[in-house]
């Protein structure tokens, strides 16, 4: 479909572009000692024709496309100059075929011997008009393609997040799974209770995570039930090294969150908090209300000699992208080290299940 | 015969512990939680055998085996992982034998077999690190300085300089020795971090503020403390392939 035509709006816009060349075909044809009737009988006929017939640089602008380099601007140069001359050519024709009919009507007698005299300067003007409409194909063309461009764009951003939170989904950290295994395989013989204990604790994670990949957005509440699973089962891992602290304020239980934001979080803490530090320490997970905002922090001790790291990891990264990508401007992400403490904190709108 | 069981949680050391009371001529003369606690165990203990975890707090176990090798240790290890897909590679690939958590009786006997027969013949421990890492470079450096362990994160590393068989070290103020070579600590890191800028000096390029020309042939880079470091006709040649890559 041609652009032009396909919005009223657009084709409104581009008549109304031709307006002045009208007024200055007739103010030409004045300066020649036409008469106004002379001038409009034929500049606003001619105008509507050319202006339809320009159209046509759309076909052309398709056949030949702009590439990045100046290679085959040659070629299309000849083609562009052929199809110039030849609406050329057409154009003054048709003034003159106009003049002819023209001439039937009392007062235009004069038309066919006044347009038989400026035929050359018609030509020429059509020439330039349709180079002139060709050049803004291009830029159609071009914006066309660069809003088709961002749409792709777009829709693949859409995509790989989709399947960024599959693989989130399906991704059962390794680590986890095959340690807690072989805590369980020393508490078969240490501590068969505590063994069965682990069993449970280790199902319920399973099932839990799960059943929160089915979904898209899942309340405050899910996620941290999700956390305290997992982190019972890194308490019996890591023994007295891991204390948790958890300080959740009720309100914010039912806010509505993309699936798995909390649990990066908690891993992350433990991989490099918890078990990079000998002595171990404590995780501190809390929640509270401000304004009408969710404020989640997950805090973690880090090892004091190790630097600091540069930027945000992978998993980071994701959580604040997810995050932001669900509540744009109105959330919030941070995250800070100071004074051997790594912070974590999301802000993000109180939003319920309606 | 003497074990070490090195690993950061009670009931990993624990497995492995019930698994060797089935051999009574092993004897469990310490259990270490972390790498530096086991440098301090190998000491006064002298085993012949370490249950080496790799991801533990301070030290992993490549860098527990590189300091004892340091030490002049010689001792058979069996590598205990739950899971390091590169690592595995690595052990494959060197035969070093190696558990995975969880594991079998049947499994930790086999590896407790080849341990023994094998006994210390496997290659270098940052050999096997460096294998382990899978082409990642190398994020710190593990320095015996005394009785001190050192661990320098390499954005704490100014420079290095070749020293005979030796490398010195510059970081924060101070200068720390590592037997190695400055060629085969060059292939650990980082390419367009560290650059050899001479035959004798590697650079944190991060530290590098401007290069002076002398004389036709003689160049200096300035660094960010003052310091000037010599720069070879094909140190320079790195340095602008780096820039004009950039």
């Amino acid at each position: 479909m041609h652009p032009l035509l396909a919005s009223r709006a657009r084709l409104g816009t581009y008549l109304l572009g031709w307006v002045p060349v009208t007024v200055m075909l007739a103010a030409m044809g004045r300066i020649q000692g036409w008469s106004w009737l002379e001038a409009l009988a034929l500049a606003v006929p001619l105008c509507l024709i050319a202006a339809l017939l320009s159209l046509s640089a759309w076909f052309l602008c398709q056949a030949l496309p702009l590439g990045n380099t100046t290679e085959g601007l040659g070629s299309h140069g000849i083609a562009w100059a052929m199809a110039a001359s030849l609406m050329g050519g057409l154009w003054s024709g048709l003034a003159w075929s106009l003049a002819r009919l023209g001439a039937w009507v009392p007062g235009l007698e004069a038309l066919p011997d006044r347009v038989g005299k400026a035929l050359p300067v018609l030509t020429g003007l059509g020439i330039l008009l349709y180079l002139a409409a060709l050049a803004l194909h291009y830029l159609i063309l071009a914006q066309e393609r660069a809003a088709e461009a961002e749409r792709k764009g777009a829709d693949l951003q859409m995509l790989a997040q989709e399947s960024e939170l599959k693989a989130l989904r399906a991704q059962l950290n390794p680590h986890f799974l095959f340690n807690s295994l072989n805590s369980l395989s020393a508490l078969t013989s240490v501590d068969p209770a505590r063994a069965r204990q682990m069993c449970v604790l280790l199902s319920d994670f399973l099932r839990r995570s799960l059943g929160l990949g089915e979904r898209k957005l899942v309340t405050l509440r899910e996620e941290l039930d999700l956390a305290r699973a997992y982190l019972a089962i890194e308490q019996i891992r890591f023994g007295a090294r891991l204390q948790v602290d958890w300080a959740i304020t009720a309100a914010t239980e039912p806010a509505l969150l993309p699936t798995l934001l909390l649990q990066p979080l908690v891993e992350n803490a433990i991989k490099h908090g918890i078990a990079v530090i000998p002595e171990g320490g404590t995780l501190g997970i809390a929640t509270t209300l401000l304004d009408g905002h969710v404020v989640a922090t997950v805090t973690n001790p880090t090892d004091p000699e190790a630097p600091a790291p540069q930027g945000l990891g992978l998993g980071l990264n994701q959580v604040r992208q997810r995050l932001l990508g669900r509540f744009g401007h109105r959330a919030r992400f941070e995250a800070t080290t100071e004074a051997g403490l790594h912070r974590v904190l999301l802000v993000f709108p109180l939003e319920v299940q309606p | 015969m003497k074990a070490m069981i090195v690993d950061d949680e009670d009931l990993a050391r624990a497995v492995v512990r019930e698994h060797l009371a089935a051999n009574p001529d092993v004897e469990v003369v310490a259990e270490c939680s972390n790498g530096l606690e086991a440098l301090k165990a190998a000491a006064l203990h002298q085993p012949d055998l370490l249950f080496l975890d790799i991801q533990m707090p301070k030290l992993d176990g490549f860098e527990v085996l590189e300091l004892l090798e340091a030490e002049g240790r010689r001792l058979a290890v069996v590598f205990v992982t739950a899971y390091d897909q590169h690592a595995l590679r690595a052990f494959e690939a060197n035969a070093v034998d190696y558990l995975l958590k969880p594991f079998s009786p049947e499994r930790f006997d086999g590896a407790l077999a080849k341990a023994r027969a094998l006994g210390q013949a496997r290659p270098p421990a940052t050999q096997l690190a460096t294998a382990a890492r899978a082409g990642k470079p190398l994020e710190r450096i593990v320095v015996k300085d005394g009785p001190k362990v050192s661990i320098v994160h390499l954005e704490r590393l100014d420079w290095i300089q070749a020293q005979d068989d030796y490398v010195l070290l510059r970081t924060e103020g101070k200068n720390l020795m590592k037997q190695q070579t400055l060629a085969s600590l060059d292939g650990q890191l980082e390419a367009t971090r560290f650059i050899r800028i001479h035959r004798s000096f590697i650079l944190n390029l991060e530290r590098l503020v401007r290069i002076e020309q002398d004389s036709k042939e003689h160049r200096e880079a300035v660094l960010r403390d003052g310091t000037r470091l010599p720069v070879s006709r094909a140190g320079y040649q790195r340095l602008r392939e780096l820039w004009e890559g950039a």
